[in-house]
């Protein structure tokens, strides 16, 4: 199977759908003539002309919004914001139209569109170009939010994504573009949404999580098993809706959760997670359910600062171990 | 899909059990109501049988593993299927009680150390678990345990207040009721060494204190009664009872009935009345429940069975429709089994009201506790010869006290009255049974 980086998997998505259904464009700034300002678009310009790889002025609420009215008249458009913190300006329109146009209008509008875009602390680019979307956007009835962390998974959420009618918030991450995996290139390759995936198997403890704390977590659970510990650990992939019958089946197993996420703790993802968990499944839980999240506060420029306020793999290991008493 | 065998409710009050004996292993062929092992339920040992047909292919449990209820103890692979695939299938997946969970967590007594800073501290939230307590029981009395181990120690009948927890801050965790389990239930004097707990003797008299730990079935007859004195408002109502046709009535038919073999006791006469006085008055032969009084089609007789070490209460079914002599046949047949602990599932569902007669111990009167759901319970005492007054005259008759307890959130007192008053002209004038 080849091997290929996250940004390349997003690339033949997007590409592969586009030869199966001319329906298909792709819009945002720097997406044609500059091949994407993180070439996430590369090439595809000459391969589709410029009818279908449109490039825009810094106008994210008026892209999105032409987006939308495409949608609603039978195209299915792709739109890609540089970074999802530029998805603030579009908020209106994700939030007040693409997710309500079926329902106000009884049926009659579908909405197959997908919004898209790389977010996320990626590295000194401070308090306003850093921001994780996903608690904002999985808030709201009417959206899905797709959260892919490795390359396949990419690919297969991003056609299954551009092949859904309702809109969807696919939501990448900056340090995760360059990651490199196996991805299979049959034109059919579709990964279902709403499904999670347990990326390794263990018995003591369930670590839920997604997007580039899947990574984090993944090392954490090698130095736990170090250490005796055996971490199960579940890629939600899809934020909303939420797979609870995977959760409910590993927590139901290990009797122990922590939820790690690259958001901010207070009404972030792992609190509507462990709502959910606490209610389904109270009876089952040995400990508290433990979370592991970005520091409450603005993210700093410094980059020191800003190592500090992720979730780290020693952060992981340390919440399983309080949650274990060891 | 292997079958996977759990653990079934093999009596009507179990809540979980204790595996005896494997009577399989590992690529025995099973089929259909083949017994696959003897589990120890609060009452008996019983059979498990198999629902299903397939090749053993995982044993979860081992013999003296305590189980709860719904656990899985075997996987079943079906026709077709690899039984060492299935094993290898479900090993990652193995119940609780399989042993091989010791690594997760049950360092003892680690409640002094600083809580972790796991960086994950929520600056909207308090530093969760900073407190750390030697003991599970704050000091609001509230005993602090996962959900899990409450579960757990519920469906156990194990009182937490026993255990010692060495979950953050004290908690009580799985871990730690499962060792409770699986020492017996004294793992609250672990500090002691195991030989300062010397086995159960019965009848020491040399002076020496000794500890007994709870059977099973102590375990049982604690919760319930105290189940029942906590939960059922009770009242009592006395009768005394006249038992002269009742004494002779007995000799006539004995006499007849002696060349069958046949002896029927004051007790049948009574289990007879009751049964057929609870058919008039269906309000105490009924249940008590959240949202409605289930005032039951059948008449079913539980009669108390003193054994070594506790009791218990198989059940004579449609007693109101019993002869006599199949009183008594139904009554020797279910104290036999009982002392032999052969008791079928059957024979200890289902009662609708229960007897306890001590009057073979001389007791005049007593007060039995509810044997809940049930409404009502009858104490009955010894039937003797006592000073009477008869048409204004000092006479010798055979009289017996008898103590109705009746729960009274569902029956008033009049209404137990009524019933008594039944019972009384039925024992007093037995014919009265025939019309």
């Amino acid at each position: 199977m080849p091997v290929i980086q996250y940004r390349e998997a997003l690339n033949q998505a997007m590409s592969e759908e586009m030869e199966r259904d001319d329906r298909v464009f792709l819009m945002g700034e720097e997406v044609a003539e500059y091949n994407g300002a993180y070439k996430v678009s590369q090439g595809m310009l000459d391969r589709f002309g410029p009818r279908r790889i449109i490039d825009t002025p810094i106008s994210e609420e008026g892209f999105a919004g032409i987006g939308i009215g495409a949608a609603m008249v039978g195209l299915r458009p792709i739109i890609e914001f540089m970074t999802f913190s530029f998805s603030l300006v579009a908020f209106d329109q994700i939030v007040n139209n693409a997710a309500n146009i079926r329902y106000m209008s009884g049926g009659q509008f579908s909405l197959p569109i997908v919004f898209r875009g790389n977010s996320g602390m990626a590295g000194s680019l401070a308090a306003t170009h850093s921001h994780r979307p996903e608690a904002w956007y999985a808030h709201v009835p009417g959206l899905t939010v797709v959260m892919p962390a490795t390359p396949a998974d990419a690919k297969g959420l991003l056609k299954s994504s551009i092949r859904s009618d309702d809109p969807i918030v696919f939501i990448e991450h900056e340090n995760l573009l360059g990651e490199r995996g196996e991805v299979p290139d049959d034109p059919e390759f579709l990964i279902p949404i709403g499904q999670a995936e347990i990326k390794r198997p263990g018995s003591d403890v369930t670590i839920i999580t997604y997007s580039r704390s899947l990574l984090t977590s993944l090392k954490a659970a090698e130095k736990l098993a170090d250490e005796g510990i055996d971490c199960e650990v579940v890629d939600l992939r899809t934020i909303r809706p939420l797979d609870m019958e995977t959760l409910v089946a590993s927590v139901t197993k290990t009797h122990r959760a922590v939820i790690v996420e690259e958001n901010w703790p207070y009404c972030g993802i792992g609190a509507g997670i462990a709502d959910r968990l606490y209610r389904s499944i109270f009876d089952e839980l040995d400990a508290p359910i433990g979370r592991v999240f970005t520091k409450d506060a603005p993210v700093p420029y410094n980059r020191t600062m800003e190592l500090a306020m992720l979730p780290s793999v020693e952060g992981v290991v340390a919440e399983v171990k309080s949650l274990l008493n060891r | 899909m292997p079958i996977e065998v759990t653990l079934a409710k093999l009596s009507p009050t179990m809540e979980s059990g204790q595996l005896v004996k494997w009577n399989v292993k590992v690529g025995d062929k099973v089929k259909e109501g083949d017994t696959l092992a003897e589990v120890q339920t609060d009452k008996a040992v019983m059979p498990m049988e198999s629902f299903e047909e397939g090749v053993v292919a995982h044993l979860d449990v081992q013999e003296g593993d305590e189980i709860a209820l719904g656990q899985r103890v075997l996987v079943l692979a079906r026709k077709g299927e690899d039984p060492a695939e299935v094993a290898r299938s479900v090993a990652g997946s193995a119940g609780s009680a399989s042993g091989s969970k010791a690594a997760a967590g049950s360092k003892p007594a680690a409640a002094s150390e600083p809580a972790q800073p796991s960086g994950s501290s929520d600056t909207n939230g308090q530093e969760p678990e900073s407190v750390a307590s030697e003991s599970a029981v704050a000091a609001t009395g509230r005993i602090k345990a996962s959900p899990l181990a409450r579960r757990i120690a519920r469906s156990a009948g194990v009182d937490l207040s026993q255990i010692r927890g060495t979950g953050p801050g004290g908690r009580i965790v799985r871990d730690d009721v499962e060792a409770f389990l699986k020492s017996g239930g004294s793992q609250a004097e672990a500090p002691r060494p195991a030989a300062a707990a010397p086995a159960p003797r019965r009848g020491g008299s040399d002076g020496q204190t000794r500890r007994v730990p709870h059977s099973r079935m102590r375990q049982t007859i604690a919760q319930r009664m105290q189940q029942a004195k906590q939960t059922a408002p009770e009242i009592h109502l006395t009768i005394d009872v006249r038992l002269d046709r009742v004494m002779s009535l007995r000799e006539a038919l004995n006499k007849n009935l002696a060349s069958e073999g046949v002896k029927l006791s004051v007790g049948d006469f009574i289990t007879k009345a009751v049964a057929v006085a609870l058919r008039r008055h269906p309000a105490l032969n009924a249940s008590y429940e959240a949202d409605a009084i289930v005032e039951h089609g059948e008449v079913n007789i539980g009669i108390a069975v003193a054994l070594e070490g506790g009791l218990i209460v198989p059940v004579l079914h449609a007693a109101d429709r019993l002869s006599l002599r199949e009183i008594r046949q139904g009554t020797e047949a279910l104290a036999t089994a009982a002392r032999q602990n052969k008791l079928t599932p059957k024979q200890m569902m289902g009662a609708t009201f229960t007897i306890s007669n001590l009057g073979m111990y001389g007791i005049k009167q007593f007060d039995a506790i509810l044997n809940l759901p049930e409404v009502g319970i009858l104490a009955v005492g010894a039937a003797e010869q006592r000073p009477v007054v008869q048409d204004g005259q000092l006479a010798v008759g055979w009289v017996m006290t008898a103590t109705l307890t009746a729960d009274h959130r569902a029956v008033d007192g009049a209404t137990a009255a009524e019933f008594l008053r039944t019972l009384k002209s039925l024992l007093e004038e037995p014919a009265l049974m025939l019309a």
